[in-house]
């Protein structure tokens, strides 16, 4: 077996990143029943007819769900979420990507 | 993924839908919200991109997923998510010194390079080890403290300081005399208000060009001449690599995981790096143009387009030139690109910011020496030049159609139009008058660089980026040791001065 | 046996390394022809590898030939970057002399 006779001390080149304390997501909806659902999306080519075909089936599938479509920035701005957030129960955040 | 997060912190529950190519970065990015068990769903990105333009053909993935998503509205968090585990470490697990043995130092230096690539702490090329003294030979180049804190460089937010950068220089192979010129660079990027997140993260492969003007270029060595922009020359090249390896270092950015370039960027190890040509210019040095002294070192970061968007002038060799034709190109380019963008004037954006990721561009147009003192001779200085071309890009009124007409009008509304440019803008739109599609002769940043002959040529990018206010900064170089220039003088010029 | 810590600011290092350059065969020199004794009633070849501006070079050039060398005849030629072998064989057949000219 070969001796290891050369040691090369190297240093750790990465950037110290600060631990985040981590959340957890918040308790789900019971069901979508009479719920409003949001759909947000992020303007990338497709999503909206991605948003047109789920609102069709959830709205078979959930008569008295209400939708409330949101096409915003690539990071829905503060401005938007405040003013959104109130109007829906639940959401999907899709980025056509 | 941070939007989504955001909503969930304002209580109400959601799922993030992704397609699965980006599975990676959205789990890197969950984690780097602070919210790493949030609800994710994933579709096919090989269904998605090829289905979506219609409703009829995306019609069977929506069906194939709905269930998935409506499900991950209702059904309870598992204790897993309810209680995500908390990073304790944060970054890396290994220790800020690694030792590296084996039978010979050929092995060794094998072993560390395999060991850094292993690790994605490495850009595919051999690596100089960073062993502490040769930390210590780099820090030599700077009088500045090693713990300065800079910033934090996306998307991890890894804390920047002269320590980390210094150690990636050693890394990418340069020298402590180009230490300053590295450190200057990262003080732009790990700038709060710079977006470094969209050109380091994106799908688009969007490049960085970095761009040494003042009397340090000469003194370390850069190479302004003929091949400037090319291989051949250390201190060019390593200052480059230096800056790439900080940004993947300490932004923690690995290729497919949170770095989505797709192509990757052309020269992906030093960015486009170069300085000016300040011995054949017949002009002021570029910052001069935004408020640093003559005398000033400095370095400006500006991003820019991928690979498609390099717009050649000629000039030099390719061609009989002519100074007037090779300005009519440059004009013609810019007219051309700027009234397609037109219609995304009057747009929200797609970022926090009026007008963002679209719109009217920064231009970055390199001009060689000869056409410089061409120019000079037309009676051209670079102001005056730049207020020729912003003059000339403008169209008639009474050509625009309607909805170009209401873009500006509602660019005006949105305050995509500086408050500053208002008044242009509303005398231009009236019969008669000539319109301008560039906001602002500002944002035409002439450099002048290249041998002799030389060419002409041009980059473009968002006047205001996706994710943040800025996209171009010119900062000083300050506390060199080993040079005359970069040691004292000047002081920073704050951004939108 | 010494353990060398390569970190260690008070050895010596000796490193060998080799030279990575690929070998050129070495070509044998040859010298250029004799020169003319003069240029009148010769045969001036102007070769230009038609780069733009080598014709309006030439243009010019014959006409100050033919004043200082009124008795001279010009075989003007535009080809290849890399003169072909059959224009080689033309112009060293047609012409006592020759100017080759590359526009760069």
């Amino acid at each position: 077996m070969s001796k290891k006779s050369v040691e090369l001390v190297v240093l750790n080149p990465r950037g110290k990143v600060e631990a985040r304390s981590a959340f957890a997501p918040n308790p789900r909806v019971k069901d979508l029943a009479g719920k409003r659902v949001g759909l947000y999306s992020n303007g990338k080519p497709g999503m909206d007819n991605f948003y047109i075909v789920f609102e069709e089936l959830l709205k078979k599938k959930f008569p008295t769900v209400t939708v409330k479509l949101l096409t915003g920035s690539f990071e829905i701005t503060d401005r938007d979420a405040k003013d959104w957030a109130p109007q829906i129960d639940t959401f999907i955040y899709a980025v056509g990507d | 993924m941070a939007g989504t997060v955001k909503l969930e912190k304002l209580g109400i529950p959601g799922v993030f839908m992704v397609c699965n190519t980006f599975a990676d970065d959205a789990r890197s990015a969950a984690a780097d919200n602070g919210m790493p068990t949030v609800r994710r769903r994933e579709i096919s990105s090989a269904e998605f991109y090829k289905l979506r333009g219609d409703v009829k053909t995306i019609r069977p993935l929506v069906e194939g997923i709905f269930d998935a998503l409506t499900n991950a509205l209702t059904s309870p968090l598992t204790p897993e998510e309810a209680k995500p585990v908390q990073d304790k470490k944060g970054g890396d697990d290994l220790p800020a010194e690694i030792a590296v043995k084996a039978e010979s130092y050929r092995v060794a230096l094998e072993e560390f390079n395999q060991l850094y690539l292993d690790k994605r702490w490495g850009d595919g090329l051999p690596l100089i080890p960073p062993t502490p003294d040769a930390l210590k030979w780099m820090l030599s180049g700077t009088s500045r403290n090693p713990y300065e804190v800079l910033g934090t460089i996306n998307p991890k937010h890894g804390i920047a300081t002269i320590e980390k950068i210094a150690i990636n220089a050693v890394m990418a192979g340069a020298k402590p005399q180009y230490l300053p010129v590295i450190i200057a660079a990262m003080e732009a990027l790990a700038d709060e208000t710079f977006d470094d997140l969209h050109i380091l993260a994106s799908a688009g492969s969007f490049n960085l060009l970095l761009v040494v003007s003042g009397p340090i270029a000469e003194e370390i060595g850069m190479e302004a001449g003929i091949g400037f922009m090319g291989h051949g020359w250390r201190a060019n090249n390593t200052i480059g690599r230096a800056i790439r390896l900080s940004t993947l270092n300490i932004g923690h950015t690995w290729p497919g995981i949170n770095d989505m370039a797709l192509t990757g960027r052309l020269s992906p190890h030093t960015f486009y790096t170069f300085s000016e040509n300040t011995e054949l210019s017949p002009w002021k040095p570029y910052h001069a143009s935004r408020g640093f002294r003559a005398d000033d070192s400095c370095v400006t970061v500006a991003p820019i387009h991928g690979e498609s968007q390099l717009q050649h002038f000629y000039g030099g060799m390719i061609g009989t030139w002519t100074a007037q034709g090779v300005l009519d190109r440059i004009v013609e380019d810019l007219l051309r690109g700027s009234r397609r963008g037109l219609f995304m004037w009057g747009t929200k954006g797609v970022g926090k910011y009026p007008g963002s990721g679209g719109g009217s561009m920064n231009h970055m147009i390199i001009l060689f020496p000869e056409l410089a003192l061409e120019f000079k001779k037309m009676g051209y200085d670079q102001k005056s030049l730049q207020d020729e071309i912003y003059k000339r890009v403008s169209v008639p009124y009474d050509e625009l159609n309607p909805a170009e007409k209401k873009s500006i009008q509602t660019a005006m509304e949105l305050g995509v139009v500086p408050a500053e440019r208002k008044p242009v803008f509303q005398a231009a739109l009236k019969p008669g008058a000539m319109v301008p599609l560039l906001m602002s002769p500002e944002n035409l940043h002439l450099f002048v660089a290249g041998g002799v002959p030389g060419c002409a040529f041009s980059f473009n990018y968002y006047r205001i980026p996706p994710y943040n206010q800025t996209a171009l900064m010119t900062r000083l170089i300050t506390g060199a040791t080993l040079t005359k220039a970069g040691a004292t003088g000047g002081k920073n010029v704050p951004y939108g001065a | 046996m010494n353990k060398k810590t390569v970190s260690a600011k008070s050895e010596k290092v000796e490193l060998e390394v080799l030279n990575p350059r690929g070998k050129i065969e070495a070509v044998p020199a040859s010298s250029p022809s004799p020169r003319l004794t003069a240029l009148d009633g010769k045969t001036i070849g102007l070769y230009s590898n038609s780069k733009p501006g080598m014709d309006n070079f030439y243009t010019v050039f014959e006409e100050l030939l033919k004043k200082k060398y009124p008795t001279v005849k010009v075989k003007s030629m535009r080809g290849a970057f890399l003169i072909r072998d059959d224009d080689v064989r033309t112009l060293a057949k047609e012409a006592d002399a020759f100017v080759y000219g590359v526009g760069d």
